[in-house]
């Protein structure tokens, strides 16, 4: 698949709309939490696990491109 | 000062009370005059003695279910307060990456806007983007069902 310059600023405009996706959710989460039962443990650490990865891959991109 | 008539185990008694309490003042004269009545024979002073110790029993064996019952509701207390402070530590995680993320996203966009000749790896570069879209958008599903 070759993609060109507007279908990766697609891709993050994608990126930067689940941000704000993320960033509402926790907002709204506070209000929830008193009639809500905690997360379980194991769905944080997955959850955690998988927002390092893509931490690591943004950082991994970013090297990258830093070199040209 | 409410002055209230009882009738316990058969004799009136005159009880003065302070004023809105003639209600419960009754009612607590009911609970006794149960007990005295539930004893059968022997002297009023009798009744009324074996009344007081069975309301003895009765306290006794309720102030014990209290105190069985409170070190559980600590223990249960606590469990919240830790779930809680975890559940806060895992969100305040979370906007932490959602703000390194931000920033990681907005370096690439500068990188990406500066003029620089074509490099071979950039449709894989790309491919990746659009790949941590997808994860991104995963994991924003998810963070949004977390109840």
């Amino acid at each position: 698949m070759e993609l060109d310059l507007d279908e990766s600023s697609l891709a993050i405009g994608r990126i930067e709309r689940a941000l704000s996706r993320i960033e509402k959710a926790l907002a709204d989460q506070p209000n929830r939490l008193k009639s809500s039962v905690a997360v379980p443990a194991a769905d944080q650490s997955a959850l955690k696990a998988e927002v390092a990865a893509v931490i690591g891959e943004l950082d991994r991109l970013i090297a990258e491109a830093d070199r040209g | 000062m409410a002055d209230v008539k009882l009738m316990i185990a058969g004799r009136p008694y005159d009880v003065h009370c302070a004023d809105g309490e003639e209600a419960q003042l009754l009612q607590l004269a009911a609970v006794v005059d149960e007990k005295a009545r539930g004893i059968q024979g022997g002297t009023e002073v009798r009744q009324l003695l074996f009344a007081a110790l069975m309301l003895a029993d009765d306290a006794q064996e309720a102030k014990g279910k209290v105190d069985k019952a409170e070190p559980q509701s600590d223990s249960l207390r606590a469990a919240v307060a830790l779930a809680e402070s975890r559940e806060a530590a895992a969100r305040d995680e979370l906007r932490a990456a959602v703000v390194r993320e931000q920033a990681a996203l907005k370096e690439l966009e500068a990188l990406r806007a500066a003029p620089s000749a074509p490099s071979p790896g950039k449709p894989a570069n790309d491919r990746a983007l659009l790949q941590i879209a997808d994860r991104i958008e995963a994991l924003a599903t998810k963070v949004e069902q977390i109840p």
